[in-house]
């Protein structure tokens, strides 16, 4: 029987069209924007809540769509809870829990421009579109920030993702998780139209709130 | 942030408690994990406290909470009051619960 999770966890049970390859300047271009996304969601988590900073990510024109290849990637997590009792105890944070990564730009360097759209397969609707190009953008994500030392998790893939859709003007939540057996977990991702567009774990992840 | 000083215990009893919009929170079979999206930190309950803290959230005062707590669990009132306003106050110590007609923060 088709649950709410299995909807959502899987986007490809649509059999939406396979995407074009870029080209190399393409995925280039492509890359650069997703190293200067990272660097503004680290900047935007130091400075405020995570709310705040999904808000400052999302901030901004929306600009045309774009695209690149695929690379699939396993659900990274967070890490255990604490109780409410040991206080004492090393407690997770959302935000990045590594030292500030020395700034590489200055912060009003402009992001990089948009890769270029790949053209609609025939009969795409522009809703199927801009789930294709989700997925697009989320297999980018993960496939290049799993390069970079300190925190690319799940949240910082999440809040990548977030801005560059939000670039694209393709309307997304970004879902935080969390589980409790067999042990504390906590993990995000982001969804498009009800559909993950990072990997949303293994089912057992209880939504805990969409942003 | 949660408050400079903790409310005595007769403030407390008859308070409103109310979850801020920054805090969320998710049951499980065992646990129920709190959120705390101002400061990215996770925090469990037992599933005693998780049931305490939906009663909290439903009932108008904390006496009233622990009435209906009391009566699931076929304790005394005055037992589970008690236990009740320990966990109030562990929760707003950690800013995860308001006194209804605190400041939003």
């Amino acid at each position: 029987m088709a649950t709410l999770r299995a909807e959502t966890d899987h986007a490809g049970a649509r059999r939406l069209p396979p995407a074009r390859r870029l080209r190399p300047a393409e995925r280039a271009r492509l890359a650069a924007e997703i190293l200067a996304a990272y660097r503004r969601a680290r900047r935007e988590l130091r400075r405020a809540p995570i709310e705040s900073a999904v808000a400052a990510l999302r901030a901004g024109p929306p600009e045309a769509p774009s695209a690149m290849g695929p690379a699939p990637e396993p659900p990274p997590t967070m890490g255990p809870a604490p109780g409410l009792t040991p206080a004492t105890e090393p407690v997770p944070r959302l935000t990045p829990a590594t030292e500030p990564a020395p700034r590489l730009t200055p912060a009003t360097e402009p992001e990089p421009e948009l890769t270029p759209a790949t053209e609609p397969a025939p009969g795409l609707t522009p809703a199927d579109g801009a789930l294709v190009e989700a997925h697009r953008l989320g297999r980018a994500v993960g496939r290049t920030l799993r390069l970079l030392p300190g925190d690319t998790r799940c949240l910082a893939r999440s809040l990548v993702l977030t801005r560059l859709l939000a670039r694209r003007g393709i309307p997304a939540k970004l879902v935080i998780g969390a589980r409790a057996d067999p042990d504390f977990l906590a993990h995000a991702w982001v969804e498009c139209a009800g559909h993950a567009v990072l990997p949303a774990g293994d089912g057992s992840y209880g939504r805990l709130v969409e942003l | 942030m949660p408050p400079e000083t903790a409310p005595s215990a007769a403030e407390l009893v008859t308070a409103k408690i109310r979850v801020p919009q920054h805090v969320v929170y998710r049951s499980f079979p065992a646990e129920t994990v709190v959120l705390n999206l101002q400061t990215g930190r996770y925090h469990g309950l037992n599933a005693t406290a998780g049931n305490m803290l939906a009663a909290l959230e439903r009932a108008d005062s904390v006496r009233a909470a622990a009435v209906v707590v009391a009566g699931e669990y076929e304790q005394p009132a005055e037992a589970v009051e008690r236990d009740m306003c320990e966990l109030c106050n562990s929760l707003l110590a950690r800013g995860l619960v308001e006194l209804d007609g605190d400041a939003p923060r």
